[in-house]
């Protein structure tokens, strides 16, 4: 019978903290070595444009449904905007089958550090476990394929400010805390553009957005990125295909339904 | 001295009667259905007792912390690398007690010249229904017990676990002719509570089992408990049938126990 991974040696703890570790022990999670003959320039899926910011109540997430490879679309209804946990999001742009594996091995992650060690692991430790998830693609990412350009928001209820945060990170695993909003994927310098202009010179700063504001702003900026992005999918109500706009409160993390974006839906879409 | 058979049954009686002496004063844990899912009872001073396991199931343990942890550990972990590679509806309490739990036990118990596992289990997993609510007792020697025996005329809903046969017997007893599925988790806190000061009660007494003896009354019951709680505290947790789909595993709080200060 093989021995139980979790076997300690004399003097060591027991069991593993770090899920990615145990898994390690165990053979699941492969280690990506870089292949000879330099990069390869397969097609790959790509899954593009995300916006992030702060309003009123906490974070707002949202992602257009498209995934396109090169100049073909593979699927629209894409979801980019993943659960972690009750109070964490993670939105992917870049290739979705490292994106979506990530996600899967952070959200067991913090579930086995809860289960193991009794306590939450904190949002500064969550936070740098996707870094280093990020970090092991890097690999892969100098290669040419395998990209992925993450953000991720939760709520911190045991900080001394306690409220929404934003994070945004680069290929190799660098990750920075947004004051205010944060774009990525094809689309994001257009967003980018539209919430610099709403925070700065906008009706009021985005972060005293009430949720229906902030809905309806996440809509227009998706629009205006698709206006001059053929990766991004925007709004298509005929279809019935919206985005996914999901938000992080003190509550907890929660989907807008198609109903509340169609009352809010810009005016030339109605 | 152990190559003689006789010696190795010996060594192994020995070693069965020295944990169950070391295991005899453990407190009693009761798990079960009610309508909106499954409840974990126990009343503890230091240590917890109940535990989560993955995101159907639930642990509640007796014995010695340091081998409590190694379980925990190694049941959290293979419960954690399967819904990961597989998906969460793959982890099975069945599977994870049947092939692993169990021969390890056995495997520590039985090689008599490395240290044993002074620990008793209690899992519950959470079904899809009532009807296939899973409650399994996971012996130090690896024996298991579950309710979820097809052959079984009637599935209880609820499992036991104490420090003796006798207690666990009484508990049983008691829960077969007053626990019923659709209680409320008022009601389910209170017949918990009663199994659980009936499983206590029959720690401290040696007589042999006696399945007509009475059980004590209410009045008994609540002093009991007093005396308890002056020293103690309640540790309770349910999985919440009314989650579909993530973590079911949630502790109780003050409000879900006012009812049981009376």
């Amino acid at each position: 019978m093989p021995r139980p991974a979790s076997e300690p040696a004399v003097g060591t703890t027991v069991g593993f903290s770090d899920f990615p570790e145990l898994l390690r022990a165990r053979g699941l999670l492969p280690v990506t070595t870089a292949a000879a003959g330099g990069p390869h320039h397969a097609a790959q899926t790509q899954a593009t444009t995300i916006l992030a910011f702060k309003f009123a109540e906490g974070v707002l997430v949202a992602g257009d449904r498209r995934a396109t490879s090169g100049n073909v679309m593979v699927y629209d209804r894409a979801d980019k905007v993943l659960e972690i946990d009750t109070h964490s999001l993670m939105a992917i742009a870049g290739s979705p089958g490292a994106a979506w594996e990530m996600a899967r091995v952070l959200s067991h992650s913090f579930q086995f550090y809860r289960r193991t060690q009794l306590q939450e692991m904190t949002v500064a430790a969550k936070v740098r476990s996707l870094s280093k998830l990020l970090r092991d693609n890097f690999g892969l990412a100098l290669q040419g394929v395998g990209a992925v350009v993450p953000i991720f928001a939760t709520y911190d209820a045991a900080d001394r400010a306690p409220g929404g945060k934003l994070f945004f990170y680069d290929v190799m695993g660098a990750q920075f805390e947004a004051a205010d909003y944060a774009t990525t994927g094809s689309g994001s310098p257009a967003m980018r553009g539209v919430l610099y202009h709403e925070n700065t010179y906008g009706r009021a700063p985005l972060r005293s957005l009430d949720r229906d504001a902030a809905i309806g702003l996440a809509l227009r900026a998706l629009d205006t990125a698709a206006e001059s992005d053929t990766a991004t999918g925007g709004l298509d109500p005929r279809g019935k295909i919206f985005p996914v706009i999901k938000l992080v409160t003190a509550a907890g993390v929660v989907s807008v339904g198609d109903s509340d974006m169609t009352r809010m839906l810009p005016a030339r879409h109605e | 001295m152990f190559e003689e058979p006789f010696r190795f049954v010996e060594a192994i009686a020995n070693r069965r009667e020295y944990i169950e002496n070391e295991l005899a004063a453990g407190s009693p844990i009761t798990a079960l259905a009610f309508d909106r899912g499954i409840l974990l009872f126990t009343m503890g001073r230091d240590r917890q007792k109940l535990f989560e396991v993955y995101d159907r199931i639930a642990l509640g343990a007796l014995g010695h912390p340091g081998d409590i942890e190694r379980l925990r550990m190694l049941a959290i972990e293979l419960a954690s690398t399967e819904g990961f590679t597989r998906s969460a509806a793959d982890v099975s309490l069945r599977r994870l007690v049947n092939y692993s739990l169990s021969p390890s036990l056995k495997a520590a118990f039985e090689q008599i010249y490395g240290p044993p596992y002074l620990a008793r289990l209690l899992f519950a997993e959470l079904g899809t229904t009532a009807s296939t609510d899973h409650f399994v007792r996971v012996d130090f020697d690896g024996a298991i017990h579950s309710n979820g025996n097809p052959a079984l005329k009637k599935r209880p809903g609820f499992g036991v676990l104490s420090g003796t046969k006798r207690s666990e017997t009484r508990m049983e007893d008691f829960l077969t002719k007053e626990h019923r599925g659709d209680h409320s988790l008022h009601d389910a806190l209170r017949v918990a509570r009663d199994a659980w000061v009936i499983g206590h009660l029959a720690l401290g007494t040696k007589d042999e089992t006696n399945p007509a003896a009475p059980f004590p009354s209410a009045a008994e019951i609540q002093v009991t408990q007093t005396t308890v709680l002056a020293q103690a505290v309640f540790e309770t947790a349910i999985l919440d049938r009314t989650r579909l789909e993530g973590p079911t595993y949630r502790t109780l709080d003050a409000s879900d126990l006012a009812a049981m200060s009376r």
